[in-house]
């Protein structure tokens, strides 16, 4: 059947034994080995992040025109918002602030106080981080990484390890960094750690993401430990990452067995870590607690009640008794003060929105 | 049958590329095909004398980028994929169409079998059943790639 078919070859079709150049043996080891190599220094070093930086810039044209049809779809969609749904809006927005307002007056209060009572124990200002407004632009094009992009980047003075937080609670941790956008591992990762402390006894520990399960998982912790289900987990402020008093998680199962030392504690996290499209990029200032260390000066713990002098905390809890169920969170809480009346939120002032650099 | 422009060629890859971009939602990230693999192994058996296994390793090399993961990852695979596809070239071209279909399937298979692999050893979990999905949405990416470029050329009956 075959027979004569080299006769009615066109040159530029075929012979292809002969244009290949290297054959594809060689070539799949040049190309394997380049890869492999390039998998340890990217796995191992820091060279190929630069590399990595360029590229991504390169793409980014192309990023803008893939995400176009998305970006039409959701402006046709606000375009034809109805008359009633935003009335609706309004009034709930309207509502919201009454409250906010409301817990906002608390706050101002409760921070003279609280650093009226700082500067007596000769403790340091409370730190209150920066925030920069940040949208989700995709969820991640890896399934096996709990990632998500935001359009921030370190054109915006985005640094990686920055903490990223939604209107309810910690959402993740910035990890990697580009021209104009930015990657945020969530707190489900595997990778990620979270130090936290249970809101109601104060107790500390670490949070561990559980990956595609979308659960942390708190280890090491005894048996006889005092956590209930139901327990909100709360950012402790210890790692100079995360500024304390985040919510983080709520404890949704607790197992113990016979033959381990160790507790087993689920927690499903608070934020809406994979439904959201804003979210704040918080940056906590370099803390003087940090600095003023290598001066071997007494710092106090920044964060704890139960290093303050007992009768001050007393005296705390009777001011504050009908404000606050706990007087000694220095931080903004990112509550939504709705779900919780006595949280305090973020001031205004701290918050600055990307309004002008964004069209 | 005309050999195919270059130009054709990396229209189609700047495409893909812009496809694997394009913002997927959950369920989207779940069944996307991967369109770059399905489109460079297309050309890798359609047109060899424009797409070797180098410009395969470059399209992995660009898929690592836009996941953000490991560099070299996806290339390596690309690459391992592109190889089983061109060693067999001139004999896939004389398959029927179930021949090929089969034989394809096994090719992203491969290629998804590998990178399952490397994010094992790089610690990750085991992912479920919809790891396999791409699969089937690679093979209808496939079969718009054979009725929009047209079958893979063959010699001409004598």
């Amino acid at each position: 059947m075959l027979k004569g078919i080299h006769q009615q070859l066109d040159p530029q079709e075929s012979p292809a034994f002969f244009i290949q150049g290297p054959k594809p043996f060689s070539r799949l080891m040049f190309f394997c080995t380049l890869s492999l190599v390039m998998m340890a220094v990217d796995a191992r070093f820091d060279y190929l992040s630069q590399v990595r930086q360029w590229f991504s810039t390169a793409l980014h044209p192309l990023e803008v025109l893939a995400s176009a049809p998305n970006e039409w779809g959701r402006n046709i969609n606000t375009y034809f918002t109805s008359h009633n749904q935003l009335i609706q809006d309004n009034f709930k927005l309207k509502q919201q602030s009454l409250i906010d307002n409301a817990a906002l007056q608390r706050l101002a209060t409760v921070d003279a106080e609280n650093a009226h009572l700082r500067t007596l124990l000769a403790g340091d200002a409370p730190i209150i981080p920066q925030a920069t407004l940040g949208e989700v632009l995709h969820m991640g094009r890896d399934p096996f990484s709990n990632i998500i992009t935001l359009n921030r980047g370190s054109r915006h003075h985005i640094t990686p390890g920055q903490a990223v937080v939604d209107e309810q609670g910690v959402v993740g941790q910035i990890t990697r960094v580009y021209t104009f956008t930015s990657e945020v591992t969530l707190i489900t990762d595997k990778k990620l750690s979270i130090p936290i402390q249970i809101e109601r006894n104060q107790l500390r520990a670490i949070a561990f993401g559980e990956g595609k399960r979308n659960t942390l998982d708190i280890p090491y912790l005894p048996t006889s430990v005092d956590i209930k289900v139901g327990d909100k987990l709360v950012t402790s402020g210890i790692d100079g990452v995360y500024p304390a008093g985040l919510a983080v998680a709520v404890v949704t199962q607790i197992k113990q067995s016979q033959d381990s030392p160790f507790a087993k504690i689920i927690s499903r996290p608070i934020a809406g870590v994979n439904n959201h499209k804003h979210v704040l990029i918080l940056k906590v200032p370099e803390s003087p607690a940090i600095n003023q260390s290598s001066e071997n000066r007494q710092v106090l713990p920044r964060n704890n009640a139960q290093h303050l002098d007992q009768s001050v905390v007393e005296v705390l809890q009777k001011n504050n008794a009908a404000v606050d169920p706990h007087p000694a969170t220095e931080t903004p809480v990112l509550d939504a003060p709705s779900s919780e009346p006595g949280a305090t939120t973020l001031p205004d002032s701290t918050l600055t929105p990307a309004a002008p650099e964004h069209p | 049958m005309k050999p195919v422009k270059f130009s054709i060629f990396l229209f189609t890859m700047l495409a893909g590329l812009v496809f694997q971009l394009y913002p997927w939602s959950d369920t989207g990230v779940i069944i996307r095909p991967d369109f770059l693999l399905v489109i460079m192994i297309y050309w890798v058996l359609q047109a060899p004398y424009h797409c070797n296994i180098g410009w395969v390793w470059f399209a992995g090399l660009l898929v690592d980028l836009s996941t953000g993961s490991l560099l070299g990852q996806h290339a390596l695979t690309f690459a391992i994929t592109a190889f089983l596809g061109l060693i067999y070239q001139r004999r896939l071209v004389l398959f029927n169409r179930w021949q090929l279909y089969l034989y394809v399937i096994f090719l992203f298979g491969v290629q998804r079998g590998l990178i399952l692999l490397l994010k094992l050893f790089a610690g990750s979990e085991l992912p479920d059943w919809t790891y396999a999905l791409p699969v089937a949405s690679d093979l209808i990416l496939w079969q718009c790639m054979i009725i929009w470029f047209g079958e893979l050329t063959r010699p001409k009956k004598l």
